[in-house]
């Protein structure tokens, strides 16, 4: 006897069809997987075999063949197990012929007959119910994700032996309840407000967000870079349902949203550690896995002590950060993933950090300093538009100061800002400010006589770089429009040239 | 540099071959008279040498001993347009001939006045801070215009300052002078290569090292007697309580010159040096460039450090700004904090402020005036 069950495979953040064909024939008792399995896959002969008999079932004592198809394409992981259990039964006889057609199986199984949570359910379900399977039958663990599409009769399984009770009562089944994408208000964990001074490393960040620019903060250990960093989100417009199942697709992936429990809500904030290897960044691996760019995809990433990341670590940043999606190429993968986020840097002014400290004296001599800051290539400096010197805070400004404005306040501000870009960027296919093409700053940043004087002025007199002129003009741009004004002025050119710390030779003061 | 009398060529050739060593120059010229006596016993492979010196010197002064060596030496100075003051030449400056052990030979870039009006030398450390050099730059500039030759080692922080004073007097005809603690044609540190270059244009560069010789940490203390040596005042603008800068003023009270010292915050590391030499009598306390003049008969123009900006047509919100600055650096988050203006006000403030040149933006987002 033959049966055919609908399975799906994960190649990077989309899902493939895969059937799983198992054949039982007479002859010597043996169990055999073809269709380019990998180990996991191999070994679910031995999880299937105890999970059937487990389930009071019988395993049939025949040849059988389990046979992935399509057979080039290679198979991971543990989601086969559910359909070739299914399979099994139903080559031998003991569920009806055809009582699972159009049905999607997923799932890994236990010895005892259990059906475990596995990864990327997401993007195989999203797939699955959009090539026309609406039922599917997936682990209970991840029902909650899959959850939010809707339409999909979603069977959330516990044990082999619920799926199989119920394809026996002609494959009828109370569907986990669909979730409807709802706005309420996200607490951030930390908020605006709650960073006291530090107005215009504030101020900075609202640019930053609300044209889409990146942005290094440079200061001194504890004049409050990360907490600064950490409210970013807090501030970031609310997901759009689209936004979030893309990112919990690539969450998905890498298993991240098992903890979480279904769609992830939130803008991602990731802050990998300084010693992290390309691969960890930017992707890869045996599988071709996403990495931090990509998990941040949507959201921050916050590379804390910017200096201290190997050089080709942060070169490789270079490709992503222009395109805004990464392909990862390994010898048995290749997948593409999104990796549009913002990035967030910080850096101390120098390798003791004191330097420009009015609390602690810099032991550092001008050539370890500047050595220090040109760590970072200009390239890539090239990429982050805003650079902002953050001052120490005292104690008595923590104590003293009253809150600042909310970031919901802020948000709003952002959220107008943006707004414009969208709309006049409309036939231009980009969305802020920071995305303007060189040959478009003319057009959209069209200056007045006397901001063009000031600019001219600020080339001259604070020695800036060819490349310095375009970042200034985006963020004079956005300044504006966070102003709500439709012509650049000179007073927004003017506090653009505040945020150009690295782009003279050296942080402020150095070139005396 | 062209025509180098044979005494010179031999001076040259001398100071040379046994490298900067002034002790051992001294001893063989007070043994032998005149170089070309040694030059002479040299071919002859006569030199013998004093048990002090041991006999690796001798060697090598006898087996030097030949024209090719000499031509060598010449070439050099040609193809890096340097010249030669040796000692006993009229030229050589005439304070420095005064100190105990002067240096034998200056190789010498630029033009030397031999006796300037009025040689001062402006010291002070390398990790200055924007106090300490906008006092360098003032001094500098204030002594130049007075008719004063500023004395320097063109290190980093003061002494470029000071030197960069005085070279923004256009009228004067000999600015200042920088000694080096290596060969004369190292620029040492090379971030100083444009103000080198100046000062070769306007003023003069010495060494009394030897081509080529990197600047090693031996070699400034060494140097800073020189740089005493061609000043009749050393003025200290920061050091720390004990550096190469109170070296050089240990040098100039040895040297029988007057020190003076820019006083600063008492709780300043980089004022400890000068505080401290104010505080032991070594030094007078100066709050400006006449204080200096007086001592020799010279008066100054009006000019006095930290005079208030001009005020005149600067709009409410940057007023207000250079008011608060006046009574001390502060950072763009405190102005904000204290003028309750928008940050963004605060911001394209001082952006025009800088361009104006009123204030100046110090590591850290702290501006300063």
């Amino acid at each position: 006897m033959l049966s055919c069950i609908q399975s799906y495979g994960l190649n990077g953040i989309s899902g493939f069809a895969v059937q799983v064909q198992v054949d039982i024939a007479n002859g010597l008792p043996c169990y055999e997987t073809v269709g380019l399995p990998d180990a996991a896959v191999r070994e679910s002969r031995e999880r299937v075999r105890s999970a059937i008999k487990n389930s009071g079932f019988a395993f049939p004592v025949c040849r059988i063949t389990v046979n992935l198809a399509p057979a080039d394409m290679r198979k991971e992981g543990s989601v086969y197990d559910l359909p070739i259990a299914i399979g099994l039964l139903e080559a031998a006889g003991q569920l009806s012929p055809k009582c699972a057609d159009k049905m999607v199986f997923l799932g890994e199984l236990g010895l005892d007959g259990s059906v475990r949570a596995i990864d990327g359910v997401l993007p195989m379900a999203i797939d699955a119910f959009s090539s026309g399977y609406e039922t599917i039958v997936l682990p209970e663990g991840n029902a909650e994700e899959a959850a939010y599409i809707t339409g999909a009769k979603i069977l959330p399984a516990r044990t082999l032996k619920q799926v199989v009770e119920c394809l026996r009562n002609n494959g009828e089944f109370e569907p986990y309840p669909n979730k409807v994408w709802d706005t309420t208000e996200i607490i951030h964990s930390t908020d605006f407000s709650e960073i006291r001074g530090q107005q215009g490393a504030k101020r900075a960040a609202e640019i930053a967000v609300a044209g889409g620019h990146n942005l290094l903060l440079i200061g001194t250990p504890g004049s409050g870079k990360t907490m600064l960093a950490r409210s970013i989100p807090s501030i970031l417009p609310e997901l759009t349902f689209k936004e979030a199942l893309e990112i919990t697709k690539i969450h998905s992936v890498v298993g991240a949203t098992r903890e979480s429990g279904g769609i992830i809500r939130e803008r991602p904030f990731r802050s990998p550690h300084h010693g992290a290897s390309a691969a960890a960044l930017i992707g890869g691996g045996q599988q071709a896995l996403p990495g931090e760019i990509s998990l941040a995809h949507f959201g921050v990433l916050f590379l804390d002590e910017f200096p201290e990341f190997r050089k080709d670590v942060l070169e490789a940043l270079r490709q992503p950060l222009e395109d805004g999606v990464v392909t990862i190429t390994r010898a048995s993968a290749n997948a593409t993933y999104p990796a549009d986020f913002m990035l967030v840097a910080a850096m101390n002014p120098c390798p003791c950090g004191n330097y420009g400290s009015r609390i602690s004296q810099c032991r550092c001599t001008p050539f370890q300093i500047q050595r220090y800051q040109s760590r970072i290539s200009a390239p890539l400096l090239d990429r982050v538009d805003l650079h902002v010197e953050m001052t120490e805070v005292g104690y008595s400004d923590i104590s003293s100061k009253a809150a600042g404005e909310t970031s919901l306040k802020i948000r709003a501000r952002v959220n107008s800002a943006r707004q414009v870009q969208r709309v006049r960027y409309e036939d231009v296919g980009i969305f802020f400010n920071a995305q303007l093409p060189n040959r478009l700053i003319k057009t959209y940043c069209a200056l007045d006589s006397a901001s063009e004087a000031m600019l001219r002025q600020a080339f001259t007199a604070l020695k800036l770089s060819a490349r310095a002129y375009h970042r200034i003009l985006k963020v004079a741009r956005t300044i504006a429009d966070l102003e709500g004004e439709e012509k650049i002025s000179s007073a927004h050119i003017a506090e653009a040239i505040q945020y150009r710390s690295l782009d003279s030779n050296a942080i402020g003061g150095m070139h005396g | 540099m062209d025509n180098l009398s044979r005494k010179d060529q031999l001076w040259l050739w001398l100071n040379g071959v046994i490298g900067h060593h002034v002790l051992l120059f001294e001893q063989l010229l007070s043994t032998y008279n005149e170089v070309e006596e040694i030059y002479m016993l040299a071919q002859k492979r006569k030199i013998s040498m004093f048990l002090r010196w041991g006999e690796a010197f001798a060697e090598r002064i006898c087996a030097a001993a030949n024209e090719t060596q000499i031509e060598c030496q010449i070439n050099w100075l040609k193809t890096n347009k340097a010249s030669i003051l040796p000692l006993y030449s009229s030229k050589y400056p005439e304070l420095l001939k005064e100190i105990n052990h002067p240096p034998s030979l200056l190789y010498v870039k630029g033009k030397l006045d031999a006796s300037p009006k009025l040689p001062i030398a402006i010291i002070g450390m390398r990790k200055s801070t924007p106090y300490g050099e906008a006092i360098a730059l003032h001094l500098g500039a204030e002594l130049t215009k007075s008719g004063a030759t500023i004395i320097s080692g063109l290190a980093r922080g003061i002494d470029s300052l000071a030197a960069k004073g005085a070279l923004s007097v256009e009228a004067a005809l000999f600015p200042t002078v920088a000694v080096l603690g290596c060969g004369i044609e190292i620029i040492y540190p090379s971030s100083n290569a444009r103000l080198y270059y100046e000062i070769i244009e306007r003023g003069a560069v010495v060494s009394e090292f030897l081509p080529g010789t990197r600047p090693y940490r031996e070699n400034f203390p060494i140097r800073n007697r020189v740089i005493s040596g061609l000043s009749r005042g050393v003025v200290i603008v920061e050091a720390a309580s004990r550096s190469g800068t109170t070296i050089t003023a240990n040098h100039a009270l040895d040297q029988n010159r007057d020190v003076f010292a820019v006083p600063g915050r008492i709780t300043d590391e980089s004022s400890a040096g000068p505080n401290l030499m104010i505080q032991q009598g070594e030094a007078k306390p100066i709050f400006c460039a006449a204080d200096i003049l007086c001592e020799y008969g010279l008066t100054a123009g009006p000019a006095k450090p930290s005079a208030r900006p001009d005020l005149t047509g600067l709009t409410q919100a940057q007023r207000l700004v250079v008011e608060q600055l006046t009574s001390g650096e502060k950072s763009a988050d405190e102005l904000c904090e204290n003028l309750s203006l928008p940050i963004a006000e605060v911001n394209s403030t001082l952006t025009s402020l800088q361009f104006s040149g009123i204030i100046k933006q110090l590591p850290g987002r702290v501006f300063g005036l």
